[in-house]
């Protein structure tokens, strides 16, 4: 598959995967091959402190955090002048609590703006470790629960038909070569796809390393044959669990290879990799 | 060091396991436990939400829940494995027994429409609910060590002020405006804060609002028995007999998670007793990757081959010790004598209990890292 065509067969991309497993490395990789394939690329960062990217024309970078989203939300209607003299944290956690989820529906709220404001070609996310994931994309359920009228209910049920709209978003799920993550990202997947329709694209599969051939480790020293045997038995259990993966998911999956390099160095190698890996996709 | 995680094992009442997502954390707790019972503790691990993976490998698949159950750890040693997985809802519901005047009084509260949901929205209710039980099992006479490895949240160390949170958010005067809307002294300040609620409520819509001040008034008169068991709660915690340790991982984002939770602990005043550097890469002999790569370079075939895979295997132990090294430079400023644990990855995940017998036997292992 071409990136161009990965890229454009929906607007929005939401990047999710647990802790530890490179998802923000991931979202900045595909939001710079995003970029380099010729696409006006938004790459937004729901955490604070993301990493750093390397610079391209064509790509920006913005942050939205739920607890600002919340914040800037209450301030618009008003609140910001009213609340002076009572402590803030007060207010937003009441919201929060009579209305758990609003800071996540207004985060997707944010992005779904982008997307109809055709505020670039792709709009990449660096979304939230798994298990917040699935909060974040339920938070519009969720919600209409308790409110199902006036502006909030409204806007639940337009980001949940962003969500369900294949054509607009799909979810990227990352993932290393191990069992359990394997296991968790599968039920990650059934759970919004249960939940909200979400469809899919291929799974990352981050730090696959590299499969070993067939040597004879009798005649070797010790620490050669020790080394061998761990590398062998490390790429053994990893394609077990890639198997597993190919066999619970339909959409398949792109193999990330283990790189040394860190920080923008290891974004530009990853951008390469993800090209190579998209190339084998049917 | 060996001596180190045994004497902590053996000394403390409660540990803490706190680290990012994806370090191994809660096996890590589980090794930890294990090796307590090993010396003869009985040991309870509470988990708050554990890879199902962990679950199955303990024997505990589908049957963890809020009740503690006996792991079966193979061995005869006078110690005992417990694991229970924290459950927000029933440790909420034995909050609001043990804080109501009369069991009438707790059922009103537990038949609100609305307290269902908002016991689990509540500001922080999962870290706080976290912190309760594992009061709870510090005080049930059937443990002697409570491990608890700590949840998954977006501030490292929330948990440990959320029973404080908690007690402010219900003081909070909005908060009692809704709770009690003509009780005398507060009119003044009603006057104040009835547009802050109208607003909250066009935001909200006034059945939610509503909703929510039917719970606050059902809880009304509670609040003091929060805040003193918040207190209690966060002085068990902060106790002597607490160990906290934090689990890192040789990656750039873990280690600088791991290093916000030690400056997180400093600011609290809190001591750092352990530091684990866990899924450390394996090291095959002494020389170094660069050694490897020129016999690599030198040699042909099976045997080229075989000497590029150790380089790159040292390689990344090189990478590892060296972002270990300076992660324990930094945590030495705040921690001058935090020793540092090493456990070497398995060449697969941690998903039975063998490996976490093979992890505890490693963090007990001597170790000749400072």
């Amino acid at each position: 598959m071409e990136p161009h065509h990965f890229f454009t067969a929906q607007r929005t991309l939401i990047v999710a995967g647990k802790g530890g497993v490179g998802k923000s490395t991931v979202a900045a990789a595909l939001a710079l091959l995003s970029a380099r394939s010729g696409l006006r690329t938004l790459l937004v960062s729901l955490d604070a402190e993301s990493i750093d990217v390397p610079a391209h024309e064509l790509l920006e970078k913005v942050t939205v955090t739920p607890g600002r989203a919340l914040g800037d939300y209450l301030s618009s209607k008003g609140m910001g002048l009213l609340s002076r003299q009572l402590s803030r944290s007060g207010i937003v956690e009441l919201v929060a609590t009579t209305a758990p989820g609003l800071d996540d529906l207004l985060v997707l709220g944010r992005i779904k703006a982008f997307e109809r404001e055709l505020r670039a070609d792709v709009i990449v996310v660096d979304g939230p470790a798994a298990g917040h994931a699935v909060d974040l994309v339920r938070a519009p359920i969720q919600l209409k629960r308790a409110i199902n009228s006036g502006p909030i209910g409204q806007q639940a049920d337009e980001v949940l038909d962003m969500l369900a709209d294949p054509g607009r978003c799909r979810m990227v799920m990352v993932t290393t070569p191990g069992v359990t993550p394997v296991t968790e990202t599968v039920e990650v997947v059934r759970d919004m796809v249960d939940s909200v329709r979400a469809t899919f694209a291929p799974v990352f599969v981050n730090r696959v390393d590299d499969p070993v051939p067939p040597i004879d480790v009798s005649a070797l020293s010790p620490e050669l044959a020790g080394a061998v045997g761990y590398a062998r038995e490390r790429a053994h259990a990893q394609r077990t669990a890639i198997d597993q993966l190919h066999e619970a998911m339909t959409g398949g999956h792109v193999e990330l290879p283990r790189r040394r390099n860190a920080g923008p160095a290891l974004v530009q190698a990853m951008a390469a990799d993800i090209e190579n890996g998209l190339g084998l996709l049917a | 060091m060996s001596a180190l995680v045994d004497t902590m094992c053996r000394e403390s009442a409660i540990i803490v396991t706190c680290g990012t997502g994806g370090v191994g954390k809660t096996s890590v707790a589980a090794a930890l436990g294990l090796r307590a019972a090993r010396l003869g503790r009985r040991a309870v691990v509470i988990t708050i939400d554990p890879a199902r993976r962990l679950a199955d490998a303990i024997g505990l698949s589908g049957r963890l829940g809020n009740e503690p159950l006996k792991v079966d750890t193979g061995k005869e040693t006078g110690g005992e494995l417990w694991v229970t997985m924290l459950d927000v809802n029933e440790t909420f519901d034995n909050l609001v027994r043990d804080a109501s005047p009369t069991p009438e009084r707790a059922r009103e509260v537990m038949d609100n429409s609305f307290y269902r949901s908002l016991s689990r929205s509540l500001s922080g209710t999962r870290d706080y609910m976290a912190a309760e039980r594992l009061h709870e099992l510090h005080n049930d006479p059937r443990f002697d060590l409570v491990i608890i490895d700590t949840p998954p949240s977006r501030n490292a160390l929330d948990f440990l002020e959320s029973p404080e949170r908690l007690a402010n958010f219900l003081k909070h005067p909005l908060v009692r405006l809704l709770a009690a809307p003509g009780r005398g002294g507060m009119r003044l300040a009603n006057a104040a804060l009835t547009p802050v609620l109208k607003v909250i409520s066009g935001i909200v819509g006034s059945d939610a609002l509503t909703g929510v001040a039917a719970f606050l008034r059902s809880i009304d008169g509670m609040e003091q028995e929060f805040s003193r068991r918040a207190l209690e709660v966060a002085r068990t915690i902060r106790g002597d007999e607490t160990s906290f340790v934090v689990v890192a991982a040789p990656s750039t984002d873990a280690l600088r998670e791991a290093g916000r939770f030690v400056d997180e602990l400093h600011r609290l005043g809190i001591d750092l007793r352990l530091v684990v550097a866990n899924r450390m890469p394996p090291r095959f002999g002494t020389g170094t990757s660069a050694d490897e790569r020129a016999r690599s370079v030198a040699t042909t075939g099976e045997e080229s081959l075989a000497h590029s895979i150790l380089a790159d295997l040292r390689e990344d132990a090189e990478l590892a010790d060296s972002a270990i090294g300076t992660f324990a430079d930094s945590l030495h400023r705040n921690f001058p004598r935090a020793p540092i644990s090493t456990a070497t990855e398995f060449p697969t995940d941690i998903h039975d209990m063998a490996s976490v017998v093979r992890l505890a036997e490693q963090l007990a292992a001597p170790d000749d890292r400072q």
